[in-house]
């Protein structure tokens, strides 16, 4: 499933808070290729979620680079290939990229139908009918198309990250980030959701997730990231990881959540 | 010996109840315009206060074009003018009395620019009217500034990030998913502030606005009563802050119930 092909390249990534004294992350390299469904895992407070929020700017980053499109997004500024001065463009650079939640964060006061146009009717310059009957399809296949109409707080948690996650596809992004999707979720809706990802990651979408879901790791992706201390401590596929673990602190974590 | 109120004299003011009632239209009229402009002036100032404009932001990276992170360059990099601007307007505005922001605007700027002397519905007087407006408006926008600005941080962060997430501008975030949901939280607040402005407006009889405060000392002027024609204005105010307030309460609740499914 997994090509060569490197869709974001992260080298040396820093952030740091209060001068240094905190280090959510100290020194992640990684490269991410087009078709990886990346599982992040580690204890709370390990920079999962730091690491995946850096990705697109959400947290911006102390030092290191994140390369994506050709683009180092953790410089202001750059040059083009024609040696000009360009200002980096995040807003475009955050449609490619999908995100997706803990806590869903639907708008509240728009319909589902609304929360899924807003952005490709207002930031791409789509038509709204052309939105409504993307979005229509999109919810369809996830099965809340009879909810279009409802607003979010008509909805159960996993309808609502079902929508979450439709919303940001509607963008067309090259790379979803799922920040802890199923954490803020009753257990039994945790399912739905999950599979939601699985029918993603197996259409080819490159995903990032951070998780909690050791199942999911091991079934859907095919990289797994352990992270503690804002270090990547160790990475591989995920026979290598639960299996064949060889870092102390992944095996102290995998000792505690299997 | 003198009673506190003389039942007989209340007789006496009946003939000036017309300077009453439009004593009423014009402080209602006021406080309508002085919460509207107070609100646009408001917006602007939050949104002043929360912009992001950093004129020297370039010197806040360092040479791989990396933001540093502590260090003067830092500091200064970081200052907004624009925001600072308007901070300084706030806290200059709330910090004095309303009476000498009144009669500065009053004397200050309206002595210097010529307004018309017109009269609207035939009792209220253009040139004392808009400089009463201005002034309580630009007072009560300093207000309502701090009070948008708190339903705008009341917005759980990580709407904003999902918005931007999407792709959204901070102006269509801000337009689209942010204002919105403030406003709604805020109404009441805004409605709160209109009963003050009610009151405050009193304030502008000093300038010669014929308000029903101004009723008042015209019916002290020409009868010499003072107590009954204030008890008079007294039942006015209460009559029209009472109910506003109990009828602002009221939508509160209801509003605060559509939250709910």
């Amino acid at each position: 499933m997994a090509t060569q092909d490197k869709l974001i390249q992260v080298k040396d990534l820093k952030k740091y808070y209060k001068g240094g004294a905190i280090k959510a992350l100290d020194g992640v390299t990684i490269d991410i290729n087009k078709g990886d469904v990346m599982a992040v895992i580690g204890p709370s407070g390990s920079g999962k979620s730091t690491f995946l929020r850096s990705l697109n700017l959400l947290e911006e980053p102390t030092g290191g680079s994140i390369i994506f499109n050709g683009v180092d997004l953790t410089k202001k500024k750059y040059r083009d290939a024609r040696g000009k001065s360009v200002k980096l463009d995040v807003d475009g650079l955050r449609q490619k990229m999908g995100m997706v939640f803990q806590h869903f964060n639907l708008f509240p006061h728009m319909t589902i139908l609304e929360n899924m146009v807003l952005a490709p009717v207002k930031v791409k310059g789509m038509s709204r009918a052309e939105a409504e009957k993307k979005a229509l399809e999109l919810l369809d296949r996830v099965g809340l198309k009879d909810r279009a109409d409802a607003y979010p707080i008509q909805l159960s948690g996993g309808q609502k990250q079902r929508v979450a996650i439709v919303r940001a596809l509607a963008m067309e992004p090259e790379v979803m980030l799922f920040d802890e999707p199923t954490s803020a979720l009753d257990p039994e809706m945790v399912g739905e959701v999950l599979d939601v990802m699985k029918e993603l990651a197996d259409e080819g979408m490159t995903m990032v997730v951070v998780t909690h879901e050791m199942g999911f790791a091991k079934e859907v992706g095919n990289r797994v990231l352990f992270m503690a201390d804002g270090r990547l401590m160790e990475h591989g596929t995920p026979q290598d990881i639960f299996d064949h673990p060889q870092n102390p602190r992944l095996k102290d974590f995998l000792a505690k959540v299997l | 010996m003198d009673h506190l109120i003389n039942w007989s004299n209340f007789s006496k003011i009946v003939p000036y109840a017309d300077l009453f009632k439009q004593g009423l239209v014009v402080t209602v009229l006021l406080s309508l315009f002085t919460v509207v402009i107070g609100f646009c002036i408001a917006l602007v100032l939050a949104l002043m206060r929360m912009s992001n404009i950093r004129p020297f932001r370039f010197l806040g990276y360092d040479k791989d074009g990396h933001q540093r992170e502590s260090g003067a360059l830092a500091v200064i990099s970081r200052f907004n003018p624009v925001s600072f601007l308007a901070t300084a307007y706030v806290e200059i505005l709330r910090s004095t009395p309303v009476v000498v922001q009144l009669l500065i605007i009053y004397f200050g700027i309206f002595g210097v620019i010529e307004l018309p002397s017109f009269q609207i519905f035939g009792f209220i007087k253009f040139n004392r009217f808009f400089p009463g407006v201005v002034a309580l408006g630009m007072n009560s926008g300093a207000y309502l500034c701090e009070i948008i600005r708190a339903g705008i941080q009341s917005i759980d962060g990580g709407q904003t990030e999902a918005a931007r997430s999407l792709g959204l501008s901070q102006m269509q975030n801000l337009r689209y998913i942010v204002l919105p949901q403030a406003l709604k939280n805020i109404l009441p607040a805004i409605a709160n502030e209109f009963v003050v402005i009610i009151k405050e407006s009193a304030i502008t009889y000093t300038i010669g606005v014929q308000d029903i405060m101004s009723s008042v000392n015209a019916v002290k002027g020409a009868t010499f009563i003072i107590i009954e024609p204030l008890l008079v204005a007294t039942v006015i105010y209460f009559c029209l802050c009472f109910p506003t307030s109990k009828l602002i309460a009221y939508f509160e609740r209801r509003m605060r119930h559509g939250d709910t499914r």
